[in-house]
């Protein structure tokens, strides 16, 4: 009986304010669209390193015609310095950081060049001696790309040594302070969501406050009273949380793992089933955050 | 605990309110006891505690100083989240009735029973009965802005003793009704006295109060300055009262006088 009348009056209450209603479910679905999507970047970053890092390599660049490097000041890297370097990495002093290493030449540096820019028109300008042989590293742990560095750039013949890592490390730096940003917007949409929901119960206080009047003086328990206003909020909050975990799963099925899965062959996406993890946390912050902002209203704007 | 305490329904043991420092009290070291099933009138003009009186009963407020005793027990003791269960034991009725407009009548005393949690087949045998007792049998269906003033008072008491409180409390229930209906409406209070509930009532109405003839508080400023069996409105001592009426508007000193006579 007394779920049935606090079913009822959350009917009521949700019908009278509506208007409201709907902006608490629009600013927190917005909110909470901006709380997702950060959390689905971060994913997408922890991903990407768990694909990549396996796969990047620490390059050792040997000079070439065009090179300028100091090192190369005699001119293109000699097949003695190519096995010198070869020998080092094959000593036990290299050998301990790194799993292998292959030798790539010229032309096979031209032809994974041309395949990986083959729609490209720069392919057509660049000629095979332009291009560098390298010695391409597999480490055993990237983060010790310091010590081949250090060991490598100044032997004759190298132009430079690059650690593949750092590219994608701006990538990721780029994608963090993406999600932060996006953190932040959420942290300024809360907060309109938090102000909103307030406003709307202390509204749906007000106007009933002669039911919530008779309601005390006969007797009727604080939870009686005061549960169907929580709810109210609670439920549009809910609501919103739904939207946004639905809008990113949306996100996530057809424009990562659709349009931009096509576009970039190579780039592992997050799929849109992991998207559904985000989904609880949402709802469960939604909820949380309109239960204690009208736990807080009522406290003030209705007695007891 | 005495035999007299657990008689009296309500107690006031050296009450004291004041709602504002330095302001003079509401209610002034007021000592009063209200016995189980007894009809008292509370008298006195606006300002005089009447309803502070009442509320204190509910423990809508805090008394500043001594102590109020409800069916035995002391309000102060009673925990927030207890004040529901005292507050079901007390009808409440008020001079604007109070009714809930979009709801008809029957809605309007099943809420009462809704709010605490009674079950369907419960409200729907007891409230037409407490509709009968108030003389509203048959109008279950009407709206209360298709009722008369002495009708939605009668609501509204139907509302205050659907849960059998043993107390009703009523604020001037009558200020807003022409004399005819007032006396209607007494008779209900008076058959809800009877059948044992314990009726304290604020009025201004001196016709009730002397047609009752009932028990009789007088409250000024914020003290008890008569409290008489079967009174009237005034003091049965014609000068006196007559006297007091009149100068009720002025000065202390006129009131210790009287206090001293009384």
């Amino acid at each position: 009986m007394r779920l049935l009348f606090i079913l009822g009056e959350i009917g009521s209450g949700l019908r009278r304010n509506l208007s409201m209603v709907i902006s608490v479910v629009l600013v927190t679905f917005v909110s909470l669209t901006f709380v997702g999507a950060a959390g689905m970047l971060q994913m997408q970053i922890n991903q990407m390193k768990g694909y990549w890092y396996d796969k990047v390599q620490v390059a050792v660049f040997l000079c070439n015609d065009g090179s300028t490097a100091v090192g190369c000041a005699s001119g293109p890297a000699t097949k003695e310095q190519q096995e010198n370097l070869q020998a080092m990495l094959e000593s036990p002093a290299v050998k301990q950081y790194i799993n292998d290493f292959q030798f790539e030449s010229q032309a096979e540096a031209y032809k994974h060049f041309k395949e990986q820019f083959s729609n490209s028109p720069i392919v057509d300008s660049v000629s095979e001696d332009q291009l560098p042989a390298s010695f391409r590293i597999n480490m055993k742990n990237p983060e010790k790309y310091q010590i081949i560095s250090e060991t490598f750039s100044s032997q004759p013949g190298v132009e430079t040594v690059s650690d593949q890592r750092q590219v994608l490390e701006r990538i990721f730096s780029w994608m963090n302070g993406a999600s932060v940003a996006a953190v932040g917007v959420a942290a300024v949409m809360i907060f309109c969501a938090v102000l909103l929901i307030t406003t709307t119960i202390r509204l749906s206080a007000f106007s009933r406050r002669r039911e919530t009047g008779i309601m005390r003086l006969v007797g009727a328990s604080k939870t009686v009273i005061q549960l169907p206003f929580i709810l109210e909020g609670v439920i549009a909050a809910v609501v919103g949380a739904v939207l946004a975990s639905v809008t990113l799963w949306l996100m996530a099925h057809f424009w990562l793992n659709g349009d931009l899965s096509r576009q970039f062959l190579n780039t592992p996406f997050i799929s849109s089933t992991q998207v559904l993890v985000i989904a609880p946390v949402l709802i469960a912050l939604g909820a949380g955050l309109a239960g204690i902002s009208s736990l807080l209203t009522l406290r003030r704007y209705l007695k007891v | 605990m005495s035999g007299g305490v657990l008689r009296a329904m309500i107690r006031f043991e050296n009450v004291t309110k004041v709602y504002e420092q330095n302001a003079r009290p509401a209610l002034d070291s007021v000592s009063l006891e209200i016995n189980r099933g007894e009809f008292t009138f509370l008298v006195g003009a606006s300002g005089s505690g009447k309803s502070t009186f009442l509320r204190l009963i509910l423990k809508e407020d805090k008394a500043s100083a001594g102590s109020v005793y409800v069916a035995g027990q002391n309000v102060a003791n009673i925990s927030s989240w207890r004040v529901p269960k005292l507050r079901r034991g007390i009808g409440v009725v008020f001079q604007d009735f109070r009714l809930l407009p979009q709801k008809n009548v029957f809605a309007n005393v099943a809420f009462a029973m809704q709010v605490i949690g009674k079950s369907r087949s419960i409200i729907r045998e007891t409230v037409p009965e407490v509709l009968k007792t108030v003389g509203l049998e048959g109008k279950e269906r009407r709206m209360p802005h298709e009722l008369s003033g002495g009708e939605q008072q009668r609501v509204a008491i139907a509302r205050a003793v659907v849960n059998r409180p043993g107390i009703l409390l009523a604020d001037e229930p009558t200020g807003n009704l022409d004399p005819i209906t007032s006396m209607g409406i007494m008779g209900v209070l008076d058959k809800i006295n009877q059948n044992g509930t314990t009726v304290v009532m604020a009025t201004h109405d001196d016709d009730i109060v002397n047609e009752m003839r009932r028990r009789v508080v007088e409250l000024k400023n914020g003290k008890v300055i008569r409290d008489e069996a079967k009174a009237l409105y005034t003091s049965m001592i014609p000068v006196v009262g007559e006297s007091r009426r009149l100068r009720d508007a002025s000065g202390e000193e006129l009131d210790r006088a009287q206090g001293a006579q009384l």
